[in-house]
């Protein structure tokens, strides 16, 4: 079989095995764990154990401002800061008490479980604003 | 030359109107009429500083994104001595296409080649230039760098909204369809209401009639009655053609307007796009590297590669910046000035000689989340199949955030899609996903539109500009505060440093940004270099 249709066979069942995953994912709702949460969410810019990027994305891993107050911190996740942005479009309450809860206790930190409870609380933020409210592409 | 007359019978001269302007609104204002009225006198941001008299004083120019070219180009044109450092093995900066056999390591990534065919390209960072954007077009012209045209619009485009809701929730439509029903009936609406009396009070002598014109012009209503029974416009269900078959063709009906309503489409929908969205709009031919390629050409050999800055320190008779160069080398140069043009995501990690005040403000703005990917495409479906040339697919999902279609090549074998283009949490998001996920993810995206997307994928090239050395962010996001606190601070001089981008105007994200703010900076400098 010419490699490029074997390419394209691998790229279909990707896509279908992805888009299967998502949707199982969708169906199960809330049922992603704390690390797959960060894994998806986060990992891109604090990277896979928490370690950051210097005066780029902060370091998660022995990070004192994300093991103290919860409720500042999922203020953080709701409204965003700096450039970091705002994920409640993107996860439930329940979603980011599951997130914080594994940074709050992974890579060496040692702080208590953050509950969707305590989420609910940090909400009254203004979020920042999403860059362009319609759906038009910019720049 | 032609006169007019005032009200009450004297002569009045363009020369009149064009003084009382003056009189008005000084300069800028007097500048503005004579454009209007064809003078062909561009607005002050048109053209770069005229300068002259370097005299071969030194100036380092950090960077060769557009506006460490602009820099290095105009000073280096008026008689300094220019010497350029670019981290990269490449200039360009954002302004950066992938090509067959590019190569990407973002952080924590893996590494990427791009396999793309060769003539195929995305440009991975800016991609449309505005009318209004003079400084861009000033070098494309200078340099002989040519533009074609971006479709930025195209009515007989897709909208796949899956969240909407209704009986048109989650079916794809047609925006010419979505656009004539619900200006039909919007002006319909508004006709009825208007043709009743109820809004006599909003209208001065005669408004009412021509107001009544204006809507069933809009919606294309009918004669008489001013109703929406449907326009062409939205697309027949079979074209006219010749003879009898087709012969006439057959009219489409219109969506019912709750089920458009609930569909969520008509949020694609505006009275004017905004301003940086309108058309004419322009990409360069070949690439936007290609401006970039012209600018090297009509420069001397200054550009260092492969110099990495590490240090920038400063004392009364000079500025030095310390590298890195592409061999492990650390060196310096020293020069009466620098020019940098590095992002500031990135220029808060350098080791810099500067006041607390001018520091802080580096580290007070933030930059954004975004990526995109290129998907080639081995046959062109949208046109062949759809016919659709160019423009964007509307969906609603924010890891997409568009799909767009070349503006190049057409009618050609192959082309280049760009399959996702997101921003904030949703790059974010995209950004986690390793190279064969972003893939498969923009193609079952793109498959849901297209039922021809899947089989005729070929090569990619994904990119999340925050995780690119030397960039770690698409654009910069000034803050209110960070506008009144830290931006008047960076535009003025640390010492002998002077900063110029993007990020230094008010069109972040643009490359105009970063040549309007060269432009300011280096007769900035000039000014001060000529008085010492």
């Amino acid at each position: 079989m010419p490699a490029r249709v074997i390419g394209f066979a691998v790229a279909l069942s990707v896509a279908l095995s992805v888009a299967g995953a998502c949707a199982a994912q969708a169906a199960k709702g809330q049922a992603a764990d704390g690390a797959t949460l960060f894994k998806q969410n986060c990992s891109a810019c604090h990277q896979a154990a928490g370690q950051g990027i210097p005066r780029s994305f902060p370091a998660l891993a022995g990070n004192a401002f994300v093991q103290g107050d919860p409720k500042a911190v999922a203020f953080v996740l709701l409204n965003g800061r700096g450039g970091m942005p705002s994920f409640r479009e993107d996860l439930s309450n329940d979603q980011i008490a599951r997130v914080l809860t594994f940074v709050r206790s992974a890579w060496g930190n040692r702080a208590p479980p953050v509950t969707a409870a305590i989420v609910a609380r940090a909400q009254g933020g203004i979020a920042r604003r999403q860059d362009s409210p319609s759906v038009l592409p910019y720049h | 030359m032609p006169m007019s007359t005032n009200p009450d019978g004297s002569a009045f001269s363009r020369r009149m109107f064009l003084e009382r302007l003056g009189g008005v609104g000084g300069t800028a204002l007097l500048m503005a009429g004579m454009s209007a009225l064809g003078f062909g006198i561009e607005s002050a941001a048109a053209a770069p500083p005229a300068m002259s008299g370097g005299k071969g004083k030194k100036v380092i120019v950090l960077g060769t994104g557009v506006a460490g070219l602009t820099s290095a180009y105009e000073l280096a044109s008026a008689g300094y001595d220019v010497t350029v450092l670019e981290a990269r093995d490449r200039v360009g900066g954002r302004s950066f296409s992938a090509r067959k056999g590019t190569t990407l390591t973002e952080i924590g990534g893996e590494t990427q080649v791009c396999d793309f065919d060769d003539g195929s390209y995305i440009n991975a960072g800016p991609w449309r230039i505005p009318y209004f954007h003079r400084g861009y077009l000033h070098y494309a012209k200078k340099f002989h760098v040519p533009v074609e045209l971006l479709n930025n619009d195209n009515d007989h485009s897709y909208i796949n909204f899956e969240k909407g809701t209704g009986p048109l929730g989650g079916k794809i439509v047609r925006k010419q369809e979505v656009a004539a029903d619900m200006r039909g009936y919007a002006t319909e609406m508004l006709a009825k209401q208007v043709r009743q009396g109820a809004l006599d009070a909003q209208f001065g002598a005669g408004d009412k009639e021509l107001f009544l014109d204006y809507l069933r012009s809009e919606g294309y209503l009918t004669k008489g009655d001013f109703k929406y029974i449907g326009a062409e416009g939205r697309g027949p269900l079979i074209n006219p053609g010749a003879g009898l078959d087709p012969g006439p063709g057959k009219d489409s009906e219109p969506y019912p307007l709750s089920d458009l309503l609930k569909s969520q489409t008509w949020r694609t929908l505006r009275s004017v796009s905004s301003l940086d969205q309108q058309r004419t709009m322009f990409e360069p031919v070949g690439g936007m590297d290609q401006l970039p390629a012209g600018f090297m050409r009509n420069m001397p050999p200054i550009v260092k590669l492969q110099h990495v800055v590490e240090k920038i320190s400063q004392s009364p008779g000079k500025i030095e910046v310390f590298y890195t160069d592409g061999a492990g080398q650390k060196g310096s140069v020293s020069a009466d000035y620098c020019v940098c043009t590095i992002p500031l995501s990135v220029l808060r990690g350098i080791d810099l000689q500067v006041s607390p005040k001018f520091k802080e403000a580096i580290g007070g703005v933030s930059y954004a989340l975004v990526g995109k990917i290129g998907l080639q495409m081995k046959r062109r479906f949208w046109e062949d199949d759809h016919h659709i040339y160019g423009g964007h697919i509307y969906v609603d999902d924010p890891m997409i955030g568009t799909i767009s279609l070349p503006s190049t090549g057409w009618l050609a074998d192959k082309g280049v899609i760009l399959g996702f283009y997101p921003h904030g949490a949703a790059a974010a998001k995209i950004s986690a996903m390793s190279l064969a996920e972003r893939k498969a993810y923009a193609i079952a995206a793109g498959q849901k539109v297209f039922p021809q997307y899947a089989d005729n994928a070929e090569g990619s090239f994904s990119i999340a500009w925050h995780r690119v050395p030397h960039n770690m962010g698409g654009w910069a996001q000034w803050t209110e505060e960070g506008r009144a606190k830290y931006y008047p601070t960076l535009l003025e001089p640390d010492g002998r440093l002077y900063l110029a981008g993007e990020h230094l105007s008010y069109l972040t994200g643009w490359q105009e940004g970063g040549i309007e703010s060269a432009w300011q900076q280096i007769a900035k400098l000039h000014k001060r270099a000529q008085a010492a």
